[in-house]
């Protein structure tokens, strides 16, 4: 089944010598260089500390939704809080993280030795930087959705500065996609379609998906801002313009976002299962096949976004539903390859012990966990009974972002930390803060899912005194403040670990204990 | 819950298949880190999987269409969503005019009387919301009836419920974030005790 080739095109092979790169940083080599390990380092801190910033908002409303009743936050500051939760956590932390590791990765795992169109990956990065100040200093509390003409009508003189973020995100994701499509792109060229790492596909997908959603994206900031000056009413009913145009407007470029931190979080799992297991991926051409349905059909299923309405219904509506549930089948290939990866072989003791692969297996649980429920919310009937707008939409969106997405950035950044910091994390505080997010983030999806059940409303900062609602309520603040905790920790560690930690030399991810003679060896390290 | 067309299982049905599916793939995970023996899985496996999820997605297309549809049929005849429509001729109980606005919900019944909190019907009626906006996006959910509906400015949206067999206070409450107040943007469905002599309406 594994043919010659198959360990080059999988990524098995380490590439990197550890090397403290992060120590010998300057401040104009952090700021403006265009080496990709510079970039990515920057991209990945900023994303950590975007992490701290959006999961302190969390835990402030979080905190306020413990009990029934207002406590520590009025309706105003609540929601300003959750947009920018919203906002920092989808737009600053985790794009920005898993396409920084795949900036880290992509020059040696597809053999272009460097980053090509640096300049646009340093671009987007400070243009990303300045939608936060932006919206910061504007502090919206429209929700990430904005859905006008309520988003027109609230917040205060500053509010135009949130529209003018949101075109700054659109022009920062667009060259960022750039990127990723150049990079996939020019490794293709070289080493051929049939030979590509897996990373490549992701990176090809990842650049279509932003260079496609994005353009509108930034249309729907500028027209924000124009109807918000009265100069077109193009979204505004009360002066002719439509709710819908929005909407198709906006989902265009919702749906692939959902998808933007996915593909990348995909494409790591497939570069480091086979470097910690020692065994090439299960499948090729499955993943491949994934890669591309999914890429086609998260630019057409966007109208499930929105209920049924004139608008959408009949056939539409109905075909919408069938290719809503057909994305059930290249993420079950994705998961499925990957089990059966795992499966195929012994796992070595090396990777039961790596912080990184813990990581992993916990992603997959959670992409599981947080995929199937879309079964439910893809069937319009349930959709309108106790899906749309309950708590059964963030469990699920929760269930991936945090549980797949964020789990696999950490699984990043502590697969990398030995090579840019030429030391060894503490194992000890990795796996307290594995354990933490894992049992956080379960009991926190879980929770919100029985919310959703019991039709508990979103965007509300009270809430009804009863039963159903506010006992699963206070264990979700719990969860948060476990997550929270979990985050400290590893804040600590990488801090700590990067002038104490034990010095690593050659490949730290070595393979050791339980593998076969006769499985595919990896290429050793250089 | 029950939904308006009376079904109580179909919701569940769909959570269990869920958790059948979640429960195959977390059994095959944990069989694939712990158990000690290994298996090289044929690439045809794959291929009788995606069968299966396509047996999957026809089922859920098939159950949530038929339900759908039947659910929209009564909205379809003639003469429903009309002025003057005489509720009790055919398939609908009552009609209710349901005004969503920064914060709050109006109900206007047949007679033109207009509540602000509460919509007030008879123990399992089949009830027809005719819900319209003037400012922004609301949602209108009723739990007990299994509800759930999205409308936006200048279009009108109609849905039924069967009101609850049981006398009581039933929640309604917005779900779309429609600004500040969203949160206390809520009624009461008031479902009367047909054997009590005066009947006092549901305040909030």
């Amino acid at each position: 089944m594994a043919s010659a080739h198959d360990a080059e095109r999988m990524g098995a092979t380490p590439h990197w010598e550890p090397e403290d790169i992060i120590g010998k940083m300057t401040l104009s080599t952090l700021l403006f260089s265009n080496d990709y390990r510079h970039i990515a380092i920057k991209g990945m801190l900023t994303s950590v500390v975007m992490l701290g910033l959006g999961g302190l908002m969390a835990v402030l409303f979080r905190t306020e939704l413990a009990y029934p009743g207002i406590q520590i936050l009025d309706a105003r500051p609540y929601m300003s809080l959750m947009t920018l939760h919203g906002m920092f956590m989808v737009f600053g932390f985790i794009i920005p993280f898993v396409v920084s590791i795949m900036y880290y990765m992509m020059p040696k795992i597809l053999g272009t030795e460097q980053l090509l169109w640096a300049r646009g990956a340093q671009w987007s990065y400070w243009l990303l930087i300045l939608a936060a100040v932006l919206l910061i200093i504007s502090r919206p509390d429209f929700t990430w959705t904005f859905y006008p003409p309520m988003s027109l009508r609230v917040g205060g003189s500053l509010v135009w500065m949130g529209y003018i973020a949101v075109l700054l995100v659109a022009i920062s994701e667009f060259l960022a996609g750039a990127v990723l499509l150049k990079n996939g792109m020019a490794a293709a060229k070289r080493i051929g379609y049939s030979k590509l790492p897996l990373m490549g596909w992701g990176a090809i997908s990842e650049g279509i998906l932003l260079i496609g959603s994005t353009p509108i994206l930034g249309l729907v900031g500028i027209v924000m801002y124009t109807d918000w000056l009265e100069v077109t009413a193009l979204f505004d009913p009360s002066r002719g313009g439509d709710v819908m145009t929005f909407m198709f407007m906006f989902w265009f470029y919702g749906h692939p976002a959902v998808y933007l931190p996915l593909m990348p979080a995909v494409a790591i799992v497939y570069t480091l299962l086979p470097r910690f297991l020692g065994r090439p991926i299960w499948s090729y051409w499955s993943a491949v096949s994934a890669f591309a349905i999914l890429t086609v059909l998260a630019f057409i299923v966007y109208p499930h976004h929105f209920q049924p309405a004139e608008n959408v219904s009949g056939p539409l509506q109905r075909a919408v539903q069938i290719l809503t549930l057909a994305i059930f089948i290249p993420s079950t290939l994705h998961v499925f390859n990957w089990i059966a990866t795992l499966w195929s072989d012994k796992i070595p003791d090396s990777a039961r012990r790596a912080v990184p692969f813990k990581f992993i297996i916990a992603s997959i649980f959670f992409l599981m966990y947080g995929g199937v429920t879309a079964y439910v919310n893809a069937q319009i009937a349930t959709d309108s009974d106790f899906v749309h707008n309950t708590y059964f939409v963030p469990a699920h969106f929760h269930a991936m972002f945090v549980g797949f997405m964020a789990n696999m950035a950490m699984a990043g950044i502590y697969y990398l930390y030995p090579y840019f910091t030429g030391r060894m994390y503490n194992q000890g505080l990795g796996n307290t803060h594995f354990w933490f997010w894992q049992i956080g983030i379960f009991t926190k999806v879980t929770m919100m899912y029985l919310l959703g059940f019991n039709y508990f409303p979103r965007w509300v900062v009270d809430y009804l005194d009863l039963p159903q609602w506010s006992i699963p309520q206070l264990i979700l603040t719990g969860a948060a403040y476990l997550i929270g905790l979990g985050f400290i920790l590893f804040v600590y560690n990488i801090m700590r670990s990067a002038n104490r930690g034990v010095t690593v030399s050659g490949d730290p991810w070595e393979i050791k204990g339980g593998h076969d003679a006769g499985a595919t060896k990896p290429v050793p390290a250089e | 819950m029950e939904n308006a067309l009376g079904q109580v299982g179909y919701q569940s049905t769909m959570i269990i298949i869920v958790f059948v599916v979640l429960g195959l793939g977390i059994a095959a995970l944990f069989a694939a880190l712990f158990l000690p023996t290994r298996w090289r899985l044929p690439y045809s496996m794959e291929f009788l999987f995606v069968g299966l999820l396509l047996v999957m997605v026809w089922y859920g297309d098939l159950r949530s269409t038929e339900i759908f549809e039947a659910y929209q049929a009564p909205l379809n005849e003639e003469g429903v969503l009309e002025v003057g429509y005489e509720p009790g001729d055919g398939e609908f109980d009552r009609v209710i005019r349901v005004l969503a606005f920064q914060w709050g919900f109006a109900f206007i019944n047949e007679e033109d009387e207009i509540s602000r909190n509460a919509a007030i019907v008879e123990p399992g009626e089949r009830v027809l919301f005719g819900l319209f906006a003037n400012d922004v996006i609301h949602g209108f959910n009723i739990p007990a009836a299994g509800i759930t509906a999205e409308f936006e400015p200048g279009a009108e949206r109609n849905v039924w419920i069967r009101a609850p067999e049981e006398p009581g206070r039933y929640l309604i409450q917005c779900l779309n974030y429609c600004g500040v107040g969203h949160s206390q943007m809520k009624a009461w469905l008031v479902v009367l005790d047909p054997n009590a002599e005066d009947n006092e309406e549901g305040g909030a």
